[in-house]
């Protein structure tokens, strides 16, 4: 039989990594549904670029909160997962007798092995999902082979963000990870570090043969242990070969509200922009909004607006989401618009960041700061 | 299983009338407004409407539509009984036939119809632009007790002649049929939108295909037909926006009537009856330092550092630095580089505009004159394209073209 799968590796994505650190934007949601450039979901670029490299076998762990998540899913179609064989398979807690809600990632596997064990893949990748990044996952299966590699992650070399940097020093903080190599092997793993200046900082894609892992994660579950990395790969590096993969592609890492700001701003410079949805295309939910109408003379400048919006106002600097309405009078400058927010006529905004659906009333003054953008929740009236 | 109605939808027109843009494509394929083809209207008519399953009658360049179509998902339509069938002419044991006529468009699919065993069956053309609600159109039928009813609108009286037009009775029910007539009993011009009652439909197509005489057309034949039996035949009265683009000129006025629905009626932003279409998929529409946007609609993926004015931008279009676009539509994934100038002009899908090109010029007389540019054609540095020229092949840099 033809292999329509090239590829021969599954995906494995985390949902609800890194959540703790956003906490406002999932309230109502995960970190792979919080909306980012204008019209998708963080997840969507996980999902196209698996997709874009073959990979059509992929499963999605979420823990809570995961409503939004599978609302925007769906059946998969819009990834073109809607399959027979493959597609799309979206793990809840309590999915089946033995899968709970998780804690760590060897928990979320060993609850999923049953699953693993019937795939045919040779190799499966596992991801987070606060990246947005056109990845090449071909990449990094060839290096992966090329080195006769036992697990391959995927790390990019820069400073250590300031979300990351700030994490409190608790049992339950979220971890994060960067590497030391010799040649391009890993001899040291370094869990929450806190040094300045480009590191070999891991974003949490691993490539690893199907059946090490089955083996691993049972005996590490049989054994108590709760992190991949830390209690698997960092204990092992003398024993299984662990490679670094560098991604030189461009990346959007959330890992605080800032970040969350930052990244989104980043896309109005049309170079990031390019690079972020090159080389192939990132699919998403289609809504069937019309084309976005300005009304009269708005003055909209370095802005980036998603279909159906209706704008009379003034817009600089802004990301807007898909039907936001901007009225005339109204000056939003600097900040992100989630999608579905009605603002009034004779407003100034500056710096906020808006979750969908927010109504803002005529007249208000509402103004945060680069360093702290304001916030407002969804479905709130201002 | 039988369905209530199911919806027959004519698209098979050449739209010979508008020119370059149906060089390589049936009209009801023509993109409009934005982000949608016009057969996206009928489509998502019969879905808003509650009707599940669709024929599309093709005949004329079906490649674009068929793909466009596909199995109908971004309308609902891929359904596992009924939703949308794309059916061109085929051979039969006793040979094959192009669709002669309307009516013959449709007799050629009664096995089509009869697998489904409707009660009604809506005939629709692919080719009207116009936002209807067809279950009151059926409700107004069943009312009446109707085996045949007709949409119409009620025209100017000074423009009468120029339609298909229906004389009534007080109770709406049609009493004769007047074709362009010169003088005018009636202003009520057909849509040539009409509901059957299924058996009558199946009966009057039979015939019809028998007689040698029959152009096997609706509104010569069958009607007249209808008429001459007395059949129960009613006129329903459609007084929302619709427009039937058979014209460059008018097909550029409705894609300018879009960007004012309070006034032109046609309003895209109706949460309540959406217009479904194929999206493109790309990330919203950047907005650059220079740009200057106004009375616009601009879609996905489009970059603009130019100036809009009064115009429809479809996804991907790349205005740069300097050009200057007005009172214009431009279709998906064309570039109109620094310093073009662009007004009262049609430009299709891929087309490239090199630096300081010309097109199109602010009308002088009543008579609408609309540049129009062709699908995938690139127009050379400094090219002039005047008001009244049809580009289908590319220009070269400097040519100047009437």
């Amino acid at each position: 039989m033809i292999k329509a799968n090239q590829q021969d590796a599954l995906g494995i994505i985390f949902a609800n990594s890194y959540d703790k650190e956003v906490s406002s934007l999932v309230n109502e949601r995960l970190m792979a549904s919080i909306p980012f450039a204008s019209r998708y979901r963080l997840i969507d670029f996980n999902l196209s670029s698996m997709v874009n490299n073959s990979i059509d076998n992929i499963t999605v762990i979420v823990r809570k909160n995961y409503r939004s998540l599978l609302r925007h899913l769906g059946s998969g179609r819009p990834w073109d997962l809607a399959r027979k064989s493959g597609g799309l398979n979206i793990v809840p807690p309590y999915a089946e007798k033995n899968v709970k809600v998780y804690y760590g990632r060897i928990e979320a596997l060993a609850s999923i092995l049953v699953f693993l064990k019937q795939q045919k893949e040779e190799y499966v990748f596992i991801t987070d999902s606060n990246i947005a990044a056109n990845f090449d996952y071909k990449d990094m299966l060839a290096f992966h082979k090329e080195n006769g590699a036992d697990v391959t992650i995927a790390y990019k070399n820069e400073p250590i963000p300031y979300g990351f940097m700030n994490l409190q020093a608790s049992p339950s903080a979220d971890l994060y990870y960067t590497l030391d190599f010799q040649d391009r092997r890993v001899v040291a793993i370094h869990t929450n570090p806190k040094d300045y200046g480009p590191q070999n900082l891991s974003m949490n894609i691993y490539l690893i043969r199907r059946e090490l892992l089955i083996e691993q994660v049972e005996r590490a579950y049989a054994d108590g242990k709760t992190f991949f990395e830390r209690d698997i790969l960092s204990p092992q590096l003398d024993v299984l070969k662990v490679y670094g993969y560098e991604f030189k592609g461009y990346t959007a890492r959330i890992t605080d509200m800032v970040s969350y700001y930052n990244e989104n701003m980043k896309l109005l410079d049309p170079e990031n922009l390019e690079q972020l949805f090159a080389p192939s295309r990132i699919y998403t939910t289609v809504r069937d909004d019309n084309p976005t109408r300005y009304i009269g003379r708005p003055k909209v400048k370095n802005s980036m607006v998603a279909d159906g919006c209706i704008i009379e106002g003034e817009v600089e600097n802004c990301v807007l989401f898909r039907g936001v309405k901007i009225g005339r009078g109204t000056v939003v400058r600097n900040s992100i618009i989630m999608q579905d927010t009605q603002i009034a006529g004779n407003c100034t905004l500056d710096y906020l960041i808006t979750d969908r659906n927010v109504e803002i009333t005529s007249g208000q003054e509402l103004k945060g700061s680069p360093s702290f953008p304001l916030f407002i929740p969804g479905f709130k009236k201002i | 299983m039988s369905k209530e109605m199911i919806a027959m939808i004519l698209a098979g027109g050449q739209g010979s009338r508008l020119y370059a843009l149906t060089d390589k494509l049936a009209k009801p394929a023509v993109p409009f407004g934005g982000k949608y083809r016009i057969i996206d209207f009928p489509l998502s008519n019969c879905v808003n409407s509650g009707i599940d399953t669709v024929g599309i009658l093709t005949q004329y360049q079906p490649l674009v539509l068929n793909e466009y179509i596909g199995h109908g998902q971004p309308w609902d339509l891929d359904r596992l009984y009924g939703g949308v069938h794309v059916l061109p002419p085929y051979q039969q044991a006793s040979g094959s036939d192009w669709y002669k006529g309307t009516a013959n468009a449709i007799y050629q699919n009664l096995a089509f119809i009869r697998r489904f065993d409707p009660e009604y069956v809506i005939i629709l053309s692919g080719d009207q632009i116009c936002k209807q609600d067809y279950s009151d159109f059926l409700d107004f039928h069943k009312k009446n007790d109707a085996e045949f009813s007709v949409a119409v609108m009620e025209v100017p009286w000074d423009e009468a002649s120029r339609f298909g037009l229906m004389v009534t009775d007080s109770s709406d029910r049609i009493t004769e049929f007047q074709e362009k007539p010169k003088d005018p009993k009636s202003n009520l011009a057909s849509m040539g939108i009409y509901i059957f009652n299924w058996d009558v439909l199946e009966k009057y197509l039979t015939e019809d295909e028998a007689n040698p005489e029959s152009s096997n057309d609706f509104g010569n034949d069958i009607i007249p037909a209808l008429l001459r039996d007395g059949r129960k035949m009613y006129a329903y009265r459609f007084s929302g926006y619709w427009k039937d683009v058979g014209t460059i000129s008018s097909l550029w006025e409705a894609n300018m009537e879009v960007l004012d629905p309070e006034n032109s009626g046609i309003d895209l932003f109706d949460n309540d009856w959406k217009i479904y279409s194929r999206n493109s998929g790309l990330p919203g529409h950047r907005v650059g330092e220079e740009a200057v946007i106004e009375d616009s609609m601009i879609t996905d993926g489009c970059v603009i550092n130019g100036t809009i004015r009064h115009s429809i931008l479809f996804s991907g279009v790349t205005v740069e630095p300097g050009a200057v676009v007005e009172n214009s539509v431009i279709m998906s994934n064309t570039t109109i580089k620094a310093g073009c100038k662009v007004t009262h002009s049609i430009i299709a899908e891929n087309v490239t505009l090199e630096e300081n090109v010309k097109v199109g010029a602010v009308p002088s007389s009543a008579a609408k004159e609309i540049a129009t540019i062709g699908s995938n054609v690139t127009v050379g540095k400094g090219a002039v394209i005047g008001a009244k020229a049809m580009i289908k092949e590319d220009v070269k840099e400097g040519e100047v073209h009437d």
